[in-house]
């Protein structure tokens, strides 16, 4: 590359230019969607980007909660299913002890003796009799 | 960075396609490519890697073109096909036909439109190469080194592409009465 071809280069170069300073008003706003569409895209890449490695240090973003609280929120969902388990474990007690207490109610009650109820002939005649 | 050199991306693609709507488009792709791969790159090293970029999407709008047009030959002829266009690549030999795309410059009558104008069509008759890499080495003014990453080339071929661009552009431009 000698100066000749090099002088001969910005002369044509600097016609290039006013070629493309005289671009119609439509393609150069159809060049300004597309580089705002690209520009676009890049802020939300960074966004997401940031986003993502807040998440692992648990700090917040934009002065939203962050996620520094997640653990406390894991911790307080696991105390509350254990303490409903154990709640429904003792409701579930508590009303065994009900069905004992009419039973033994029911037995006390009854004219029949306990022992007949442990005969099979009599349980036999209950069933043929009463067909249940 | 975009701003600065989206007129002259877009008037490299128009040199190379000859169609405003491909040439948008590729400008475009260019920029969605870079943005989306290249944005956490130092930011001087941004301009090399989007001629690298826009140079590519040009090669893959003509590898497309080229195959669509391999199809359409192939179902039109019905297999009557010319076996010397087999090894054609449009991007080595590729010349302008006469009637380009560009638009009519509305103050042709100005001496200074005409000669950018026939400037403008002097490039888009050279050999692709060459159009690139004097588009690149003087217009996007990027060295030697930095043209030939971006063509893809060696350096060697980045300077005798842009010697016989030169050469050409003065011979076509001198048959029409510009001497530059």
């Amino acid at each position: 590359m000698n100066d000749q071809e090099s002088r001969i280069a910005h002369k044509l170069t600097a016609y290039l230019d006013r070629g493309a300073a005289d671009l119609r008003s439509g393609t150069v706003y159809r060049l300004q969607q597309a580089r705002s569409a690209a520009l676009a895209g890049v802020n939300r890449a960074r966004t997401t980007g940031t986003e993502l490695a807040l998440a692992g240090t648990g700090a917040t973003h934009a002065g939203r909660p962050g996620l520094r609280g997640t653990p406390v929120r894991w911790l307080g969902a696991v105390l509350l299913i254990a303490a409903l388990g154990f709640g429904f474990q003792q409701w579930q007690a508590v009303q065994q002890v009900h069905e004992f207490e009419e039973l033994d109610l029911h037995l006390l009650a009854s004219d029949l003796p306990i022992d007949a109820y442990l005969d099979g002939g009599f349980q036999n005649w209950l069933r043929t009799t009463f067909d249940y | 960075m975009l701003a600065t050199v989206e007129r002259r991306a877009f008037k490299q693609a128009m040199f190379a396609v000859r169609d405003e709507d491909a040439a948008l488009d590729i400008v475009q792709d260019a920029m969605l490519k870079l943005t989306e791969n290249y944005s956490d790159k130092p930011a001087s090293e941004l301009p090399m890697l989007f001629q690298r970029i826009l140079q590519n999407t040009i090669h893959d709008h003509f590898r497309r073109q080229k195959v669509r047009s391999t199809w359409t030959t192939l179902l039109s002829a019905l297999g009557h096909r010319d076996d010397k266009d087999d090894d054609y690549d449009p991007l080595e030999t590729l010349h302008a036909s006469t009637d380009t795309n560009i638009p009519a410059d509305p103050a042709a009558n100005a001496e200074q439109a005409q000669t950018v104008r026939m400037i403008e069509q002097a490039l888009s008759r050279l050999p692709a190469r060459q159009r690139e890499a004097f588009l690149l080495r003087y217009w996007e003014e990027l060295d030697v080194a930095e043209t030939a990453a971006a063509m893809g080339c060696s350096e060697g071929s980045v300077k005798t592409h842009c010697s016989r661009a030169v050469h050409a552009l003065a011979e076509m431009l001198k048959a029409r009465g510009i001497t530059l």
